[in-house]
């Protein structure tokens, strides 16, 4: 390397990640990431959602400890246990919701941790209302260090987190999605304060989904998919194409079998003019028999809570929904169940399942009055149809009587399907059906899917893993920001004009 | 989209917030002085210097375990033990006293607050690294402590002609016309109160019952706090059983019985909130005060005591709504919604 001297300086790497790899029981949740972050940049770390960034923030702050490889924080191997070491070495994490004490005042939590300590070890107030006050001018707060953080706003909140990570010396600063709520002026504001932090010399590594950020701020962009570090690149050799080229890039694997031509029918689920004041906007579209709707955007765009509008469980502010050409006003899960719409929670095991509970309980739950003859349960009755779908869903299970929190991942989504399917929906909504399982269930529950598709069933499929959505959808709708914004036909659709629509600027659209 | 509302769009519920959290004591002591003055103006006898400072010295020990019972209230905990600790600590420390004639003042102190902390620990242990939840676990030891000093005492009580006289008198002393008790107990909740606010310790255990997933993420050891929490309470527990034993003299198996209630009423009214976080052992201290005035009230007025104990739950369970209302509009004021 003869032409080392004559290219611009570089400052010399801060922390080094050397081949971390982590996994949870049997998952794999990430594998073989190295890259350098350099004082006095700003790293920009990003890819889709659930490619493993949140567990390497975890890995570097000491929330988990990785099972291969090192990390090198100015030339020396570290391995932190918790958060408070990683503080103390200058490692320090802000989070995208606020991770402070509401009951405590401000001051006390800037310093929680390392109290200015007076007269007998007991605290220093006056010493710990002034550093709050300096720090909080560091991040050109004017906050009152004496006020309690309940009842401040989220930006103010992200100011203190903020604060306080500058109050341990930090020489990493790691933002995770620290302006997902944030106003386009509070995100500047918290740029801006950004940037002169960089100026005076910390490293920053920066989680984010809009790339517009990335352009404006980075100066290094790392790009992770499917848990695996993809690339490591100065942010002026990549465009925006190329970056979300990056984020994507599977190729349409063989997995992801495309459906054959499909018979589509007429209208079964057909939304109007759908709202939920604050949380999405005049939402309309429809979904036919035997068709398969992609719903793709970005993690909090409004995805799920439209989907649990439809489902009764919030009910909406304005608009109609129809089902079968019946209109009906969703109340509840209950009635909704009983119209024919059928909703899979994205986290089964909290939402969807009763995990200490049999097979058979879950897959009857929702059907047990069909299955009880004068109010007593047909527990034989309840077997069989448990064994059966079991069966037709291929729950791999040595008995029906197995509890669920005992199966795989895979296998407890297939329950999830066979206890709502149970209920025999027309129209199904499918909240991130393979979201954490592993790649041969993946395609199972694919499988299973474009079968219901073509018994004939409305499917509404919300999923963030883009490959599966092109190869499953027959209409894909992009939401961004509470709205719909993109409709794509089965044939137009692109990872990349998906991405780039989900990705879209705040107050870009229309 | 119309601009996303703005966050600092909600000035009102801020200051709300803010001021409820930090008037919670001066509501209780206004409640004090109405209730007080409504007593006063209802029977002549209630105002009367004697009739105070009987109401101060049965608030004394209950304020004691009241302290005890906030420490971990505020980590977002419960210790439905505390009557029971209590109940096996004088019950131990009267027969050592009774059965050991030449006993020494330091060793009749020092025994109760030993035990007391044993019990406490356990207590501890269970719920802290245990994982036992902290109703359930407690609930365990409220029997099992219970059942403890019954098996000790077979079924005997310990009379007070069989306690050195001196461990009698001396709760019965006055200094300066207040009795001895009533210093005491101002003295303890003074130091635990300064103990939590001036030292590190009493920020985290705030902080714990304050956003247990913010202590995670920031690196809190919370399992050692809530640990520590209980030794506290059985510490506290250690001294108020000794009082309770030296003021009643003659010590039965069910001294202090039901004392869990009273001891998370005190607090609950005081402003403690069982959410966890907030609150402090000077309002649970009030609290108690305010039960002791309820309780000599009714008796001056006459009310039968069946209707005590339903006055008593009626406070409760308005203090605890209050407290939920409270909880919410903190919930609500942290970014509680999210888009």
């Amino acid at each position: 390397m003869p032409t080392v001297a004559a290219e611009p300086v570089i400052p010399a790497p801060i922390l080094l990640l050397r081949r971390i790899g982590k996994s949870f029981g049997p998952v794999r949740a990430l594998e073989d990431v190295s890259f350098d972050v350099r004082p006095g940049r700003v790293h920009g770390l990003v890819g889709e959602n659930g490619a493993g960034k949140s567990t390497l923030v975890k890995i570097i702050t000491g929330l988990e400890e990785a099972d291969e490889g090192e990390v090198i924080l100015a030339g020396r191997a570290v391995r932190f246990r918790t958060p408070i070491e990683a503080r103390n070495h200058g490692i320090a994490a802000v989070y995208q919701d606020p991770k402070l004490f509401p009951h405590l005042s401000i001051a006390e939590n800037i310093a929680m941790g390392a109290y200015p300590s007076g007269w007998f070890g007991t605290v220093d107030r006056r010493a710990m209302i002034d550093t709050a006050r300096e720090h909080l001018a560091r991040v050109g707060s004017d906050l009152d260090p004496k006020r309690t953080v309940a009842g401040l706003s989220v930006a103010e909140h992200q100011f203190v987190e903020i604060a306080r990570a500058l109050s341990s010396d930090v020489r990493v600063l790691i933002l995770d999605e620290p302006t997902s709520a944030l106003t386009p002026t509070e995100a500047e504001r918290l740029f801006a304060v950004v940037r002169s932090l960089r100026d005076r010399g910390t490293a920053i590594i920066l989680i984010t989904h809009r790339l517009e950020e990335i352009e404006a701020m980075c100066d290094d962009v790392t790009v992770l998919r499917d848990r695996r570090h993809v690339a490591t690149l100065p942010r002026a050799e990549v465009d925006r194409a190329k970056l979300v080229q990056l984020m994507v890039g599977r190729p349409l694997e063989a997995l992801f079998a495309r459906r054959e031509r499909p018979t589509i029918g007429e209208d079964v689920l057909r939304v109007e003019h759908l709202s939920l004041d604050g949380v999405f906007d005049d939402v309309s579209f429809s979904v036919r028999a035997g068709e398969i709707v992609g719903m793709g955007g970005l993690v909090g765009a409004g995805r799920s809570e439209i989907a649990q509008t439809l489902f009764g469980i919030t009910p909406p502010t304005a608009g109609r929904v129809v089902l079968k050409g019946v209109e009906v006003a969703p109340q509840s899960p209950k009635q909704m169940l009983a119209r024919g719409l059928a909703y899979l929670p994205e986290d089964r095991d909290r939402d969807g399942l009763i995990m200490p509970e049999t097979i058979t309980h879950n897959i009857t739950l929702p059907i047990l009055d069909s299955l009880s003859h004068w109010t007593v349960v047909d527990r034989a009755g309840e077997r069989r149809l448990a064994e059966s779908a079991s069966q037709t869903y291929r729950v791999l299970t040595p008995s029906v009587e197995t509890i669920v929190s005992a199966l795989s991942g895979g296998n407890r989504q297939k329950v999830a399907f066979a206890k709502w399917l149970a209920t025999e929906p027309v129209a199904l909504i499918l909240d991130e059906p393979t979201h954490g399982i592993d790649i041969g269930s993946k395609a199972q529950v694919h499988a299973m899917v474009a079968q219901l598709a073509d018994r004939g069933l409305a499917v509404l499929l919300i999923s963030s893993d883009l490959p599966e959505l092109l190869a499953m959808s027959d209409r894909i709708l992009v939401i961004a920001e509470g709205a719909l914004v993109a409709e794509f036909a089965r044939d137009e659709a692109t990872q990349e004009s998906v991405m780039m629509a989900a990705a879209r600027q705040r107050g870009g659209k229309r | 989209m119309s601009e996303a509302p703005s966050v600092a769009a909600r000035p009102g519920s801020r200051n709300l917030v803010e001021v409820v959290l930090r008037l919670r004591e001066a509501g209780v002591v206004v409640f004090l002085v109405v209730l007080g003055l409504a007593f006063g103006l209802a029977t002549d006898r209630f105002l009367s210097v004697q009739n105070l400072t009987t109401v101060a010295s049965s608030a004394a020990i209950l304020a004691i375990a009241a302290c005890a019972q906030a420490i971990v209230l505020i980590t977002r905990n419960l210790d439905v033990s505390v009557g029971s600790m209590m109940g096996l600590v004088a019950y131990l420390t009267a027969d050592w006293a009774a059965t050991h004639p030449g006993i020494t003042p330091v060793e009749v102190v020092a025994i109760p607050l030993m035990i007391g902390t044993v019990l406490g620990a356990i207590n501890g242990l269970l719920v802290a690294y245990g994982r036992v939840p902290a109703l359930i676990a407690t609930l365990g030891t409220m029997s099992l402590y219970r059942g403890f000093t019954y098996i000790y005492a077979h079924g005997q009580e310990v009379t007070s002609s069989r306690l050195p006289p001196w461990m009698l008198s001396s709760v019965d002393a006055r200094i300066g016309g207040l009795p001895i008790l009533i210093l005491v107990s101002i003295a303890i909740v003074a130091v635990v109160a300064w103990l939590l606010h001036a030292y590190p310790f009493g920020r985290r255990l705030y902080a714990v019952g304050s956003n247990g997933v913010a202590a995670w993420f920031f690196g809190l050891r919370a399992e050692r706090v809530v640990f520590f929490a209980y030794v506290a309470c059985g510490f506290l527990c250690g001294i108020a059983g000794l009082l309770y034993a030296a003021r009643v003299g003659t010590v039965t198996v069910v001294l202090a019985n039901g004392w869990e209630m009273s001891s998370l009423a005190s607090a609950v009214i005081g402003g403690v909130s069982v959410s966890g976080g907030s609150g402090t052992v000077v309002g649970a201290a009030l609290g108690a005060v305010v039960l002791a005035t309820i309780d000599n009230g009714l008796v001056l007025l006459r009310v039968p005591e069946f209707w005590r104990m339903f006055i008593q739950g009626a406070a409760i369970v308005a203090a605890v709504a209050v407290d939920a209302l409270i909880a919410e509009a903190i919930r609500r004021s942290t970014g509680g919604r999210r888009r």
